[in-house]
């Protein structure tokens, strides 16, 4: 038993220095916001690295809205994701919002007049547990 | 109450290294004295509410918890407790002490305490963890138990793999290795079981030495 107990130990730990150095995301800090993007606006969708299917796919059915794609840290599930959801739709000027749980992004479909206000995002995200280190706009 | 004092806290303009550690702590220590809740998991959105049912060969029982934030939640369970034919009602609260998030992973820790309504000599307290990528899950848990029979510990490990990467919506399996041992039989049980989870329903199931462990959450 104490064996399977020392590679339990040795697999977490081993996994958790890997991981976490691959995110390369300093100390423990909560609101790690190394790789925050600058904002950006498109017509065309063009300049993100956001798959253009997916998000042809996400605005199928939107015409004259903004569309706010937002960088997650932390959303590794779907039970993750879903409180972020919940609390968005309770924002009237949000449309719709989708999820990318496999690139780690969340797509905010906001009225067109409305005003983008990151830190409000933010606030929003860490009131689920995650971090909002990123975001572009993306007009349709 | 207790966001004031955590606002109290976490004013305190002390340079002391890893001092928002220390605020954490007293923090927790404070919300546990001061409202003589505890224990459990999970802790879950700002406003989000969760119900649990578990079951093994031990006990049965039934939790409500609220999260007034993502940093702790309080709430109510109700115990059938099988090994020593008991009936109560556990006050409990969890309280994440820390969380790292990155791209790919979330890493938290957890002090969780519960005491019982029927007795103050019955509670319960401890710390769990876990770390987690869409692929990979580890988790570990170490609780004290003290009731009027027994004081006891219980330790568990958990490891899990998901079989395949779901997207937002869809089923989500995990494949699981449980490992856990108290100090009343002292003997590690180690067995598989599976997690199942959709949108706001999660489900767990495995099966030692003929007896069901059973967990059942909804959030909302």
């Amino acid at each position: 038993m104490n064996k399977i107990l020392v590679m339990f130990m040795v697999f977490t730990v081993s996994s958790v220095s890997a991981m976490e150095k691959s995110g390369g995301h300093g100390h423990g800090s909560h609101n790690d916001e190394s790789h925050q993007h600058s904002a950006d606006e498109s017509v065309n969708g063009s300049d993100t690295a956001f798959p253009e299917k997916m998000f042809s796919e996400f605005t199928s059915d939107l015409a004259n809205v903004q569309i706010v794609i937002v960088d997650v840290n932390g959303m590794v599930c779907d039970f993750c994701a879903r409180g972020i959801e919940k609390v968005l739709y309770t924002d009237d000027a949000v449309k719709k919002v989708g999820v990318s749980l496999e690139l780690g992004k969340v797509l905010i479909a906001y009225a067109p007049s409305t005003k983008v206000d990151f830190e409000e995002i933010k606030n929003i995200f860490l009131s689920n547990g995650q971090n909002a280190t990123g975001y572009i706009i993306k007009k349709i | 109450m207790n966001k004031q004092l955590y606002v109290v806290f976490t004013s305190l303009n002390v340079n002391i290294p890893y001092m928002g550690i220390y605020k954490n702590l007293i923090f927790a220590t404070m919300l546990f004295m001061l409202s003589d809740l505890a224990q459990s998991r999970p802790v879950s959105w700002a406003g989000g509410s969760t119900i649990m049912y578990r079951t093994n060969s031990m006990m049965s029982s039934y939790t409500f918890h609220y999260s007034p934030t993502y940093k702790y939640s309080i709430g109510a369970e109700y115990v059938n407790d099988r090994y020593f034919n008991n009936h109560f009602i556990n006050l409990r609260s969890t309280y994440l002490l820390d969380r790292h998030n990155t791209k790919i992973s979330q890493r938290n820790i957890y002090l969780t305490g519960g005491i019982s309504t029927k007795t103050n000599q019955d509670f319960s307290y401890g710390i769990h963890g876990d770390w987690e990528t869409r692929r990979l899950f580890s988790s570990f848990s170490l609780i004290n138990k003290h009731t009027k029979e027994k004081d006891y510990t219980e330790n568990e490990f958990q490891l899990g793999v998901a079989p395949y990467l779901g997207k937002y919506d869809d089923i989500h399996t995990w494949v699981m290795l449980k490992a856990k041992k108290n100090t009343i039989n002292n003997n590690w049980e180690i067995y598989p079981f599976i997690k199942l989870f959709q949108g706001d329903f999660l489900i767990e199931v495995g099966s030692k030495n003929s007896h069901w462990d059973v967990h059942f959450i909804i959030r909302y």
